[in-house]
């Protein structure tokens, strides 16, 4: 009896065990008539207003494609990724995801995602804005997700604390780093904090590209090993260790509240700032950031959207994501962003202004749209990110020099692209 | 050789009669921990000696993962170190505190009910909340309680709590030890009031002071108490996930906090699995995790075998 059920046992084993091997078997999706009947999940990475504007586009698509329903759900930027990462791990969950710029390359290169080329969605690569199509594009071809939407990272002041200290606006990093000497000297005890970006990579993205340096040669080599790459990181650090700026993350909105004169922040506290915030009313300003030696780029954020290796719906899914370029789908999305007072910038340059911008936000954004660059759509630039972060802030807090912080950064973007 | 079969099937047939009622009983259990536990286990232990990385099918890459994890592998390192300072500091704290405590409110008046509640309810609170409201009270913003209240005794700059490398353990160990000392204390009430007063009454008949009754008599009686205590805290020490998870990080891919001062190898296992898309690696890390538990839980309690034998 007790070697019956050592036998069935071992067997129950070695059938779990071959199982477990068995993990991750391939799929092909179904191709079907973009009208074909279909339920679409979609995974929005955002919040629920992203999620609420997207489902108006959504709704819009059902109107000229009755059989296709998609519901849109939203999923919060801190479990995104692995979340997207446990669906195309078990191969179920949505059929259309949106999330960081260069998500959707990390994805598709393990086979997670579809490439949407097979679908025509490069027609619509004229509209978009070039860099960020380039970044939510392979640097193969392959084509896993395009970009949906966009963000840019400006510079924001009080204009009464500037007025107390007889400072402009400054246009470049050394009337930057006078300035805020000025406002100390007019006795302003916060002259200067960064908000998006602070102590991680997009903070040092600014400086990097304003220098004239970049993260990867065009061939995706990693190139922090320039003289550019080193000045870049060196103003940076000044602006912690000579000029103050704090190494705690303090949304934007709230540092101009607490006295803070000048802050380097996403586009989107424009949009929070006059219902957060109302003492600010009529003592705040916006600006594109000031600009380095070489050019005054500024970070591009945004999302790209694409559809998963998984789903049984690829035609459809494509094809919405193709919709969501129509003018008739951005203007409804502008449409509930304006209503809920929330910023949502469309991935066609040429529909920017459409968008909902607090006085004086407007020509900001588009300059700096115009002249900013994404990140790098490089293999391995999403997984190597966070550790390069760590190397730059090792070099902030004094525990390595800036060539060895960026040396080892480096070699980290080396061993993630492989 | 025909008595000796049916002897065996009659055999068979009263054991199925006796037990086969418990055992289809013991089924659904026995599918859910086969199926939610054992499989689970088994494929990770598999994963463990493969590249995996979540989509494409794994590759056996035999002890590649181990060895990188003990060669290689700084952020590892990191990683245990913090933990290990963390594991110890909790534990310690967190039982003298426990003891502490379960002295102070071991008593059935109201007034100890009360408090012992008070002190139990984090454990009864979801971590996740718990985890939010430390958040909010080291937030470097104006709303930041940590801050409000230094500014009332006259401290004009503010901290940054969560940005200082060297406060990151230190108050990872304090989360830990305000939410664990309140059920440490309820184990340790318990095992005071086993304890036959009759003992104490002789040690005062004795001459016995209060720190002598306690010394030769509580404590060695607690000890079955205070193994289980401690056993159980270092598991849940080593296994921090939380608190670095929620409190610590800054944005979508980030873990562990400024320069990984906070981070601990479980939020290191899942940042190298579900940011960096190495399954296999992860689950080396998880193995390697086990053993150490296992390990030192093994120690534990084969001191605390030894201290009962002398």
């Amino acid at each position: 009896m007790r070697r019956t059920f050592a036998s069935i046992a071992c067997i129950g084993l070695m059938t779990v065990l071959g199982a477990g091997c068995a993990t991750s078997g391939t799929s092909q999706p179904k191709q079907a008539s973009t009208n074909a009947p279909a339920t679409i999940t979609y995974w929005s990475t955002g919040g629920d207003d992203d999620t609420r504007i997207f489902q108006k586009a959504a709704d819009l698509y059902h109107q000229s494609h009755p059989n296709v329903t998609i519901k849109v759900q939203t999923l919060t930027w801190d479990d995104s990724y692995a979340k997207l990462l446990a669906a195309a791990t078990s191969r179920t969950g949505p059929d259309i995801v949106s999330g960081g710029l260069t998500w959707m390359i990390q994805f598709g290169r393990r086979g997670g995602m579809v490439d949407l080329r097979k679908f025509g969605i490069e027609s619509l690569k004229p509209q978009a804005h070039p860099q960020m199509w380039k970044s939510a594009a392979s640097p193969d071809g392959s084509v896993y997700g395009i970009p949906i939407d966009m963000s840019t990272e400006l510079f924001y002041y009080r204009t009464d604390l500037l007025a107390k200290a007889n400072v402009t606006p400054p246009k470049t990093w050394d009337e930057l780093t006078t300035a805020i000497t000025k406002l100390k000297a007019a006795g302003v005890k916060k002259p200067f904090s960064i908000d998006w970006g602070n102590l991680d990579w997009i903070g040092y993205f600014n400086f990097l590209y304003q220098a004239g340096g970049s993260f990867y040669t065009p061939d995706c080599k990693p190139a922090l090993h320039t003289p550019q790459a080193k000045r870049a990181l060196e103003f940076w650090i000044s602006l912690y260790e000579k000029h103050g700026a704090p190494t705690a993350n303090i949304t934007g909105e709230n540092a101009l509240d607490t006295g803070t004169a000048m802050t380097y922040s996403g586009n989107w506290i424009g949009n929070t700032i006059p219902s957060a915030k109302p003492k600010l009313k009529g003592k705040w300003a916006v600006t594109t950031l000031p600009a380095g030696p070489a050019s005054s780029a500024a970070f591009i954020g945004g999302r790209s959207i694409g559809v998963t290796a998984f789903s049984k719906y690829a035609a459809q899914s494509a094809d919405f994501i193709k919709f969501l370029y129509t003018d008739q789908a951005i203007d409804a999305m502008i449409g509930v962003a304006k209503g809920r007072a929330v910023p949502y910038i469309p991935p066609r340059p040429d529909s920017v202004t459409k968008a909902d911008f607090p006085p004086g936000q407007a020509a900001a954004v588009t300059q700096s749209l115009k002249t900013g660059m994404p990140a790098p759509g490089c293999p391995g630039w999403d997984e190597a990110a966070p550790d390069v972060a760590k190397q730059l802030q090792s070099a902030i807090l004094g525990k390595s020099d800036s060539a060895t912080a960026l040396t080892k950064a480096a070699k980290i973007m080396e061993t993630n692209a492989a | 050789m025909a008595t000796v079969s049916m002897g065996r099937m009659r055999r068979t047939r009263s054991w199925l009669r006796r037990n086969a009622v418990s055992y289809v009983m013991l089924l659904p259990f026995a599918g859910l921990f086969a199926g939610f536990l054992i499989w689970p286990l088994a494929n990770s232990l598999y994963l463990s000696f493969t590249d995996f990385d979540g989509v494409s099918p794994p590759k056996l890459t035999g002890l590649e993962n181990f060895r990188r994890l003990f060669a290689e592998d700084d952020r590892f390192r990191h990683a245990l170190s913090n933990t290990g300072t963390y594991v110890a500091a909790t534990v310690v704290l967190g039982t003298l505190l426990s003891l502490g405590l379960a002295l102070a409110f071991r008593g059935s008046s109201w007034s100890h009910r009360v408090m012992r509640t008070i002190f139990f309810l984090p454990s009864v609170t979801s971590t996740i909340a718990i985890m939010l409201i430390w958040k909010w009270i080291f937030d470097p913003n104006d709303f930041g309680l940590a801050n409000t209240v230094i500014r009332w005794f006259g401290h004009s700059t503010a901290i940054e709590w969560l940005a200082t490398p060297g406060l990151s353990v230190p108050i990872l160990v304090l989360m830990a030890v305000w939410g664990g000392m309140g059920y440490g204390m309820v184990i340790f009430v318990a095992g005071l009031n086993s304890i036959p007063e009759e003992y104490y009454e002789a040690a005062r008949i004795d001459g016995a002071s209060t720190w002598q009754q306690f010394r030769r008599i509580t404590l060695p009686l607690l000890r079955p108490v205070t193994t289980y205590v401690v056993v159980t805290s270092l598991i849940a020490a080593f296994q921090i996930f939380e608190a670095v998870y929620i409190v610590f990080r800054t944005n979508a891919n980030t873990i562990g906090g400024v320069l990984d001062s906070g981070l601990m190898i479980v939020p290191y296992l899942y940042d190298i699995g579900f940011t960096h898309f190495q399954l296999g690696y992860a689950s080396a890390i998880a193995w390697v995790l086990f053993v150490i538990i296992f390990v030192i839980s093994l120690v534990n309690l084969r001191i605390g075998r030894a201290f009962k034998e002398l």
